[in-house]
């Protein structure tokens, strides 16, 4: 079953010239985690804001295609609405994100509960929940202005996550993360099994473990796609710059074809 | 500057509507009452109501904008047209009204204000309308911080001659409007991608209860602008 659907996807930022995605084909399956990957500017950022229904909606520019997520088009008015709840969308800087009417993280995380107007119990609930899942309980009765840029992140997750959304969509979730806190996060993904999670990160080697989809941009459009041995092994994937490092090193070592990109696949390779 | 700042006072306690209404009955009496005594006497309730809040910023913020603007009346109205009981009347007022918001916007914490008007069943907008414009000086103060701070890294002096300061003044002031008006896009974001928007009625987190204390400050409210009037008509 898919959650998304893309045909055709053109979309130009208001004030350019150059689109920046162009004649975009993707499918994106329902209940997987999906990494959309490839190098600076390659459109991946815009994809997602496109998902969410932030662009052209909020932020202006021209849209040419379909998209269809969860079978409603999000760039009107009428899916926008529609889509509130069900599809959230993590921002790579989470000061940003903060709603900046609540005094503890408790709050914060239950802005997007309490916007979604469910009742108190359940909002109690579920935020416990994401403060525990998220190793920031600790955090409850701060206020979200005295956090750190990494704590502020899971913070802004545990609300995105709290939503119970049906596609979440992650914008370089890890970028303000430690390294051993974003492989928490990643590993976190799969566990999601609810939702339909869509991650864009250039952080390729700690997050591929963690999918079961990726999907390679370059110039707007679709470089590779299928699973990640199948998207981020192809020479043309590592060409870009945009695969794994130990892609890249078979790859400068003179390795060809189907690449590995992993130790475990670098020992397959060699036995092959 | 004036913010939130956690208290236990009695304007921290009570409502934050019955706060923001007597506020509103404080500034409309200070005018109402006849001069040059009445707005003297509302001025000095209200600095007994700031004290016995527990509010010492606000009286320290409401001085520090009030003595320039004193000095310049009384030099106007004192030295040259020899009427200075005119520069009391006209700088109570004024003080008097510094400082009843100055106190409220102490006292009462913004998501406290928008909870008690989504309880209301007020839109979502007016709510935040409210909230965004009681953060908006902090959050200004921060980034024009921040601005000043990231100039001064790349060679701009803030500090020396009345001249060199006045040129610094446009590498700081124009990247903080631009970065002013960025954020009302980044508002509009943030807000869209965390429910804001869709057709449920907003859950009050924390609904405000109005208690005996607000039926104390109601009665105060009303008492000072209806004593006013009568005094003036009396």
């Amino acid at each position: 079953m898919t959650a998304i659907e893309v045909a055709g996807l053109g979309y130009t930022h208001p004030g350019s010239d150059q689109p920046a995605l162009a004649d975009l084909d993707v499918s994106i399956p329902a209940g997987r985690v999906t990494l959309v990957t490839g190098r600076l500017g390659a459109g991946c950022s815009t994809l997602l804001e496109i998902l969410a229904g932030v662009a052209p909606r909020l932020t202006g520019g021209t849209l040419t295609g379909t998209v269809r997520v969860l079978g409603v088009d999000p760039s009107t008015r009428e899916g926008g609405r529609t889509l509130v709840g069900r599809v959230v969308m993590l921002l790579p800087t989470p000061s940003s994100q903060l709603s900046g009417m609540t005094s503890t993280v408790r709050d914060e995380v239950a802005f997007g509960p309490a916007n979604l107007g469910w009742d108190r119990q359940r909002i109690a609930r579920v935020v416990d929940g994401e403060l525990d899942r998220l190793g920031i309980a600790g955090l409850a009765d701060r206020d979200p202005a005295t956090l750190s840029g990494g704590e502020l992140q899971r913070v802004i997750l545990a609300g995105c996550l709290a939503m119970e959304p049906e596609v979440l969509l992650l914008d370089e979730p890890a970028a303000e993360l430690d390294p051993p806190m974003a492989e928490r996060l990643y590993a976190l993904l799969p566990e999601l099994t609810a939702t339909t999670v869509v991650l864009a990160t250039t952080d390729v080697d700690r997050a591929s473990p963690h999918v079961q989809e990726v999907v390679v941009l370059d110039g707007g459009g679709v470089v590779a796609a299928g699973s990640p041995s199948e998207a981020l092994g192809q020479e043309a994937v590592v060409g870009l710059d945009a695969g794994s490092t130990v892609a890249r090193i078979v790859y400068e070592a003179g390795g060809r074809g189907r690449l590995p990109i992993d130790v475990a696949g670098v020992r397959e390779w060699i036995a092959s | 500057m004036i913010r939130h700042v956690e208290g236990t006072g009695i304007l921290h306690r009570i409502h934050p509507l019955t706060a923001f209404g007597l506020a509103v009955s404080i500034s409309t009496s200070v005018f109402v009452a006849p001069p040059p005594l009445g707005p003297v006497a509302v001025l000095a309730g209200t600095v007994i109501l700031a004290v016995v809040s527990r509010l010492p910023s606000a009286l320290g913020r409401t001085v520090v904008v009030s003595v320039p603007f004193w000095g310049f009346l009384l030099l106007i109205h004192g030295l040259l047209r020899h009427d200075p009981g005119r520069a009391v009347v006209i700088g109570s007022r004024v003080s008097t009204v510094i400082l009843v918001f100055a106190a409220v916007v102490t006292a009462v914490q913004p998501a406290r204000l928008v909870d008690a008007l989504a309880a209301l069943r007020a839109p979502f907008s007016v709510g935040y309308v409210f909230s965004a414009t009681l953060l908006v000086v902090p959050r200004l103060r921060d980034r024009a911080r921040a601005i000043s701070e990231a100039q001064q890294c790349r060679g701009l002096r803030v500090a020396g001659s009345p001249l060199g300061r006045i040129r610094a003044v446009v590498p700081l002031t124009v990247p903080l409007v631009l970065s002013a008006l960025s954020e009302v896009d980044e508002r509009a974001v943030a807000l869209a991608t965390r429910g804001v928007g869709g057709r449920a009625v907003r859950t009050v987190l924390h609904p405000p209860n109005a208690g005996g204390l607000d039926v104390a400050m109601g009665i105060l409210g009303v008492g000072i602008l209806v004593g006013s009037f009568f005094w003036r008509v009396g």
